[in-house]
């Protein structure tokens, strides 16, 4: 069974690149363009990892996480945020929020399917 | 698609110029470390990139360029002028690449070749030592180090998708090592809550990576665990004692310390006995007492015959017990059936400890092996590096000895008509250097051993072409890729064009193929043309006793592996039977199912209700459906003579306490033989 992997971003270019790196190796994808319009997407699917960026319009990453995190059916899902280097602090707020471990920005492929072998398998 | 490449376009340019700002700095001062990091890591990224990207020629001489200067970093070898002569013009060259990836201008291409050559020239000179064939396994490496690690994750790390038994795995992926849980803080059944944490592990790891590494795996909770590592002294390593608590770590409820596992690792001595609080308190005694003992010898040797013949009687003591369970549970004595009840105990844990004094790690092989493919590479002239994963793996010494011949026939199969020579591969826009790799793991109740090679693939064209001429198939038989695969097994099959020194020596795939199967293994292949080829083959863990459910279907009893068994339902026998596509719903989830009843030629009463037991084939849920489960049973496997031997579903029988006889199945071989008749589809219908 692949796993499958929904992915949140707003920037496209970084959506494709995530998906492209991530199908290649073998996981199915779903891709949200912000938190709202991923939620929408927590439809009772299957879903193994949730990757998202945290600056984003209408839902940012945080509160996206928080809306997951308070949904029953979703509530244990592994969710990796993408940050830069410098967003430390928002970097402890996701944490608090409930994401299981973070992607910085910019990755290469290989770092992109280490971080998520070791969350999901 | 575009703008992701304009991205890169981007990318690449500026880490041409970190790399060139990187390397004159190095022209300075050639011994700067932080200069080399750097440019290191600017030919590791763009390699990355350039992979992702489609461009392999930018790649492949990153690649052979990062290489070199990986034996500089780590301190193996020296940065010249030369080097950085080199690194420059290639670096030139590069920058040309971007713009023209396939090297469509025809003087590019010779000058890629060129630069590749140089590269691969100075790789050698850096490496004096280190031969291609075992760059991995020799690495120059830092001294191993033996870590202690208590790792206790807080109560509610489960609740942010962390799942902590990934975490102990990759901290064990680092070195060798154990990982010992313990459950402390357990409640009570009822207070249990699944959603919480209550394990914390205690990890020996025997390791060449630094502390860092250690905490770099737990990044991410480093907010959510309290974390101890500790290194033991220089010299202490994991003795076989301390191995064997992880088959018992079971008994123990409390972490045992650094202290007391530093005790065990400079002695050697047996810890078991100081399991627990209550003889935990006199540790030092303990171990002092036993010094003197564990100095005498960890191992002694014992001849295999001796071995065989314990084998022999633990299979006896077995057959015996389950007469003694029955009669006690026919007579309903209480003091018999404590007796019986410990006797079971016993004889379990005899029968694990004898049989795993049977056990050698694959390991053992794998050193013949490297020499061979080493050897078999030169006269060849290719250029192939073997790897292995997985060779601490354990399997019965028996099914070892067996297993040599399939084996070295399989790689030298790869080695000769599988990687193809440095120029074919260049030719093709693959590395030089060709990969075997070597793997072995555990899987449910079997072994599985993988041999898999980065080279040609099997043409199955040239397959069903030659089948054709040798009169094995008709001309104009349809077949599947998979039966074509097969193909390749019938006797008297060989495509290679040749015969030749190496693999040509008469022992066909079919020999492999009987070798496999007369330890009751498996072997499949699978193969992409010019990607290479997988052959992996499957083995019993053990030739002798299993752990079985023991089933009934009308009045015969069957034993399945217990090893198989995923887990267990009751479902209304009307509802098997009226679905018409042999499928049914198991906690909303459609899984196909076997009527047991049905395949085994069963012709009585059906009950209302049945018992699907629902195992994993290759990736997909499958039900088995029996008629009654009756409980576990450690079942000693018989031979089932010549009578059977063509019946590969059934691995043997065995002797139920009454004295009745029971066949053990294969689940794994019942599945594949019905699916290959086309009489079940795993795949979504």
């Amino acid at each position: 069974m692949p796993k499958h992997i929904l992915i949140v971003d707003d920037s496209e270019s970084i959506r494709e690149l995530v998906s492209l790196t991530l199908e290649s190796s073998g996981y199915t994808v779903d891709k949200g363009i912000d938190g709202v319009d991923a939620l929408k997407l927590m439809d009772g699917r299957e879903i193994n990892l949730v990757i998202t960026d945290l600056n984003m319009p209408n839902m940012d990453g945080i509160q996206f996480i928080r809306e997951v995190r308070g949904r029953k059916d979703y509530s244990t899902v592994s969710i990796l945020m993408l940050t830069t280097e410098s967003q430390q602090a928002k970097k402890e707020e996701a944490k608090a929020a409930g994401a299981t471990g973070w992607i910085v920005k910019p990755f290469v492929q290989e770092k992109l399917l280490e971080v998520v072998k070791k969350v999901i398998r | 698609m575009d703008n992701l490449h304009a991205i890169f376009m981007t990318e690449a340019g500026e880490l041409m110029a970190d790399l060139e700002k990187g390397l004159l700095q190095l022209e300075a001062d050639p011994v700067n470390v932080e200069g080399i990091g750097k440019v290191f890591r600017s030919m590791h990224t763009l390699k990355g990139s350039a992979s992702m990207f489609g461009f392999e020629s930018v790649s492949t001489l990153t690649h052979q360029l990062e290489t070199v200067y990986e034996s500089i970093r780590n301190g193996s070898s020296k940065l010249t002028s030369k080097i950085l002569q080199v690194t420059f013009e290639s670096l030139d060259h590069l920058k040309k690449l971007l713009t023209d990836p396939q090297m469509k201008e025809g003087t590019l291409q010779q000058a890629q070749i060129d630069l590749l050559n140089r590269i691969e020239k100075l790789a050698i000179d850096t490496q004096p030592i280190q031969h291609s064939s075992s760059s991995n396994t020799s690495e120059v490496s830092p001294p191993l180090c033996c870590y202690y690690l208590l790792f206790s994750p807080q109560e509610n790390i489960l609740r942010n998708g962390t799942n902590t038994l990934y975490l102990v795995d990759d901290l064990l992926a680092l070195g060798n090592g154990i990982a010992l849980p313990h459950f402390k803080k357990l409640p009570t059944f009822d207070e249990l809550r699944p959603q919480l944490n209550h394990t914390c592990f205690e990890i020996l790891l025997e390791t060449t990576k630094q502390e860092s590494d250690m905490r770099d795996v737990l990044l991410f909770v480093e907010t959510e665990c309290e974390l101890d590592i500790k290194a033991f002294p220089p010299g202490a390593s994991l003795t076989e004692q301390v191995k064997q608590l992880a088959w018992r770590g079971h008994a123990i409820d409390m972490p045992q310390g650094f202290d007391a596992f530093s005790a065990m690792l400079s002695s050697g001595a047996n810890p078991i006995l100081k399991t627990g609080a209550r003889t935990s308190k006199t540790p030092k005694e303990t171990t002092e007492a036993q010094q003197t003992k564990a100095s005498a010898g960890s191992s002694i040797r014992v001849s295999s015959d001796r071995l065989d013949e314990l084998m022999n009687l633990v299979s006896e003591l077995v057959t015996t017990q389950a007469r003694l369970s029955l009669f006690s549970s026919q007579n309903q004595l209480n003091e018999l059936s404590i007796i019986s009840e410990n006797i079971e105990k016993i004889t379990r844990r005899l029968r694990d400890n004898a049989f795993t004094m049977t056990l050698i790690p694959i390991e053992s092989l794998v050193v013949r092996f490297q020499r061979l493919v080493r050897d078999l590479s030169k006269e060849l002239n290719k250029d192939i590096v073997f790897k292995t994963e997985g060779t601490e793996t354990e399997i019965d010494k028996s099914i070892i000895e067996k297993l040599t011949d399939p084996l070295l026939h399989l790689l030298r199969n790869s080695l000769d008509h599988g990687i193809e020579s440095p120029d074919e591969r260049m030719n093709k826009g693959k590395p030089r250097q060709g990969t075997l790799l070597f793997k072995s793991y555990y899987s449910g109740g079997s072994v599985v051993i993988e041999i898999s090679d980065d080279g040609a693939g099997i043409n199955l064209e040239k397959v069903r072409l030659k089948a054709v001429s040798k009169g094995l198939i008709s001309a104009d038989e349809s077949m599947s890729e998979r039966e074509l695969i097969n193909l390749i097994f019938m006797p008297g099959f060989s495509t290679a064009e040749q015969v030749t020194g190496v693999s040509g020596r008469g022992v066909g795939m079919d020999v492999v193929r009987r070798n496999i199967s007369d330890i009751r293994g498996d072997i499949e292949v699978t193969t992409k043309e010019n990607k290479g080829s997988t052959f992996s083959i499957r083995l019993p863990l053990t030739l002798s006793i299993i752990d079985g459910l023991l089933v009934r279907i009308g009045e015969t009893d069957f034993i399945l592996p217990l090893s198989s068994v995923n887990k267990c339902y009751e479902v209304e026998t009307t509802i098997l039977e009226e679905t018409f596509n042999q499928w049914v719903t198991l906690e909303g989830k459609r899984t196909p199912f076997i009527f047991l009843r049905k395949e085994l030629r069963i012709i009585n009463q059906t009950p209302d209700l049945s018992q699907v037991i629902k195992m994993e084939h290759e990736g997909h849920d499958v039900g088995l459906v029996v008629d009654k489960i009756i409980g576990q049973y450690q079942a000693v496997l018989k031979p089932l003579g010549n009578f059977y031997r063509h019946q590969e579903e059934y691995s043997g029988a065995t002797i139920l306490g009454d004295g009745s006889v029971a066949l053990v199945l294969d689940p794994y071989k019942l599945i594949k033989k019905l699916i290959d008749q086309q009489q079940v589809n795993l795949k979504t219908a």
